[in-house]
């Protein structure tokens, strides 16, 4: 068992191992970076460090939302970079055993899913965990 | 004066030589205050505080700073009585000079900022000369022999007999000046060197020698030494036979009373002689950064070298040899660089010394005794962090002893050590980040006390320095008292992470204390910006990279717009400006963020030898930045340089508009 935050965003639950997240931060607008990728929401600063932030929603192609007091950003760590992943909320932290963690089925949210590693069930609810490299465009970084 | 004399740069000088000898003033004035309290008097600090007084008077005398040579002169009186009698002060007399120097020292800055200066303060002027310098008149020092006792001052005299109890025999040596000894490199400046190296000297005395027949025959030193160096090391120094090189007999348990009048102390002239020898240099930041201007001007033309040779290769040509050179080129640019940023390191135990004078202070004005530690080793620091990060620590420090330690009485009866203690540690770490703590054993933070009077709920040391960071946060009243802390802590933080691009955490205990560990950059990118609005969003661009700015008229000439917002990127207008037709591009169009705002002003850049203007909604400000990399790949684009806080807490993009003007280029070719 370990601890995971988990979020929303669209219709799904999604979960990150609480290992990889710095911090959950409100969210309120961030700095617009000409050229980067549409699913780049922008630079945020974050406890004075500079933070790219991914729009999970538009990452996962589902459409944009009006602005709400709800949305955080969940700061992850993956090796030496860091950064924002925007989501509709996040509230909570829940153990997962990772021992039942199954192949995610072809059928949910076929958007997202190249974004999803695994699905499981806790405390009778299905949480999908998020591939963070994938999303954070690890491959980008091997582009050079 | 019939020549115009450049007084700014002439000013500039003298502020900079004017605060280095005020830092020494007041470590003479701790020195000596350190020994007051373990009953010791130290004769020497007094006499290099009257030095450095002497010459601080004599600098403002150039300057024409009235007040400042006043208050110099004031406290040098004051100096040359404490001295005659022996080199003890009494503690009211050094609470006195400290705040004459801290009254100059204010007058100074006056200077420097080019505002007028205020009168020396009459009531404080009276002060010092109604002070009563000596604590006891010292009996009139032993004698030394020979001719050393007229030439030397009471507590001159006092020092030598000291140190020779001490069993530190005292030298007389003489060196001879001459041309062959010049050749060898071998002068009275390279004698001080290195005789100061190995002892303490007490006197040099120039004296005029003569011959058999009483003529004048050029010049000798006759040098008073104070060291347990051999005397063959001492002959070596200034090249003499060592066997001419004795200690001088200085009679030991005599202690009469010498009737005969102890010369003055003179402010001498050797002092000037002295700096010859000394291995440092100061120089203007200013100049550091016109130096480290033309190195990034430097590292740009090497790229454009590189660019031409990657289009020479394209071409078949054989540019093997080339590539060789220019490999060479980058590492010697990349050790310049790093031999550049080494010039503008200072040490961190240098950048801390105004910080003993702040505690010691704090602790008296609030009844406190408190000690500070620091530990620092040899760390050392861009001075332009230095600089930014001092005014935090000053704040942090006052904080601790202020606020955090407690009353000795109060310590006591809680079983803690009478004396508070205040430590600054700092390590170097691995991502070229200097890691500050400031640690007390103070009450700690009331974290209930500052969630009660926030009206917030605070479960951690984080969520608690973020209300303490709140500007407006305020402090003074009970409540703060016994909370602990909180006095411009918005600043510390704004410091911290807004203008050094660091972090901030704070871990606090009830009744053990608190600590704040800083995590700052060893050294920052620092550039002066124009900031500017672009379809709404606000940028900046170095100063540096900015031939012109002008307002935009009617008179341009636009190309009609493209279907495609790709296309329209690469749309060049022309532009009417001082006779020339000037490529105009549409920054928010080359961003692809153009929302069709009309556009009032444009940036004029030379690219490539050509000038090329881009339209830009309108002109924010100048300032200084700190600029941070913008390197993730997810935000890794075009025509960004990097990134700032403009003081609103959020990225500002820093533009890099050659970048930007290259794509220009590909739609021409």
């Amino acid at each position: 068992m370990s601890l995971h935050v988990t979020f929303r965003v669209g219709n799904a639950t999604y979960a990150v191992p609480a290992a990889q997240v710095l911090h959950l931060e409100s969210y309120d607008t961030a700095t617009h970076v000409p050229g980067a990728p549409a699913y780049v929401a922008g630079l945020v600063q974050v406890r004075g460090r500079l933070v790219p932030v991914v729009d999970l929603r538009v990452r996962f192609g589902l459409p944009a939302i009006e602005h709400s007091l709800d949305r955080r950003v969940v700061v992850v760590q993956n090796g030496t970079r860091v950064a924002g992943l925007l989501v509709d909320s996040a509230r909570e932290v829940v153990q997962i055993d990772e021992a039942a963690y199954q192949k995610p089925p072809d059928i949910i949210e076929e958007q997202a899913s190249g974004f999803v590693n695994g699905v499981a069930t806790a405390a009778k609810r299905l949480f999908l965990l998020v591939d963070v490299p994938r999303i954070i465009g690890e491959e980008l970084s091997h582009g050079e | 004066m019939s020549e115009r004399v450049d007084l700014k740069e002439f000013i500039g000088g003298f502020v900079v030589e004017a605060e280095d000898l005020l830092a020494t003033a007041n470590a003479c004035l701790l020195e000596i205050d350190t020994a007051i309290s373990d009953g010791k008097s130290k004769p020497k600090a007094v006499r290099d505080l009257f030095r450095t007084l002497h010459t601080i008077k004599g600098l403002a005398g150039m300057v024409g700073v009235e007040p400042i040579m006043e208050l110099a002169h004031a406290l040098e009186t004051l100096l040359r009585t404490a001295d005659r009698a022996g080199g003890a002060l009494q503690r009211g007399a050094v609470e006195v000079s400290l705040q004459a120097v801290r009254a100059i020292g204010e007058r100074v800055r006056l200077v420097a900022e080019g505002r007028p200066v205020p009168a020396a303060p009459a009531r404080l002027i009276e002060q010092i000369n109604a002070t009563d310098a000596s604590s006891q008149t010292i009996e009139a020092p032993p004698e030394i022999g020979g001719e050393w006792d007229a030439r030397l001052s009471a507590s001159e005299r006092q020092q030598v007999f000291l140190d020779v109890q001490r069993g530190v025999p005292a030298w007389t040596l003489v060196f001879v000046p001459s041309e062959d000894r010049a050749a060898r490199g071998i002068t009275i400046a390279t004698v001080r060197t290195g005789l100061a190296a190995i002892g303490e000297i007490i006197k040099v005395a120039p004296r005029t020698q003569l011959d058999a027949s009483g003529k004048q025959a050029g010049i000798k030193f006759e040098i008073l030494l104070l060291s347990t160096a051999p005397a063959a090391r001492l002959a070596e120094v200034i090249d003499a036979d060592p066997a001419t090189v004795v200690p001088i007999a200085v009679p030991v348990a005599t202690a009469a009373a010498s009737a005969e009048p102890v010369p003055e102390l003179e402010p001498e002239r050797e002092a000037d002689i002295s700096r010859i020898g000394r291995a440092t240099v100061r120089v203007e930041l200013d100049r550091l950064d016109e130096l480290q201007d033309q190195l990034a001007a430097m590292i740009v033309s090497r790229f454009r070298l590189e660019r031409e040779l990657a289009a020479q290769h394209a071409r078949g040509v054989d540019v093997r040899k080339l590539r060789e050179v220019t490999d060479l080129q980058a590492r010697q640019l990349r050790d310049l660089r790093r031999a550049i940023l080494r010039v503008r390191m200072v040490r961190v135990a240098e950048v801390l010394e105004p910080l003993a004078l702040l505690v010691r202070s704090v602790a008296r004005t609030s009844h406190k005794e408190v000690r500070l530690e620091l530990d620092v080793r040899d760390a050392e620091l861009d001075k332009a962090v230095a600089d930014r990060l001092l005014p935090a620590l000053i704040h942090l420090v006052r904080n601790a002893v202020d606020h955090a330690i407690e009353p000795p009485d109060l310590r006591v009866a809680g079983g803690k050590p009478r004396v508070g203690t205040v430590r600054i540690a700092c390590t170097e770490l691995a991502s070229k980040q200097l890691e500050l703590m400031i640690s007390d054993d103070g009450r700690g933070i009331d974290r209930d006390a500052v969630a009660r009077r926030s009206h917030r709920e605070i479960l951690d040391n984080q969520q608690l320095l973020e209300v303490l960071a709140t500007p407006g946060f305020s402090t003074r009243d009970a409540v703060t008292q016994t909370s602990g802390r909180g006095v411009g802590m918005d600043i510390v933080k704004r410091v911290a992470v807004q203008e050094l691009g660091g972090e901030l955490a704070l871990d606090t205990q009830i009744g053990v204390g608190t600590t704040f560990t800083l995590k700052v950059p060893l050294t920052i990118a620092i550039v002066e910006v124009f900031s500017f609005e672009c379809e709404r969003q606000s940028f900046v661009v170095p100063v540096a990279a900015i031939e012109e700015i002008f307002e935009l008229g009617d008179d341009r000439i636009e190309p009609p717009a493209r279907p495609t917002a790709e296309a329209n990127a690469k749309r060049v207008a022309l532009v009417h400006r001082r006779g020339h037709a000037l490529p105009l591009i549409s920054l928010g169009a080359r961003l692809a963020i153009d929302k069709g705002t009309v556009a009032k002003n444009a940036l004029v850049i030379r690219h490539n030898g050509e000038l090329i203007a881009f339209a830009i909604d309108r002109m924010l400000g100048r300032q200084e930045v700190v600029v941070r990399p913008v390197d993730d790949p997810l935000v890794r684009a075009r025509g960004i340089a990097g990134a700032t806080d403009l003081g609103d807490g959020r990225p500002t993009l820093v533009l890099d508009l050659m970048e930007l003007g290259d794509l220009g280029e590909r739609v021409g070719a």
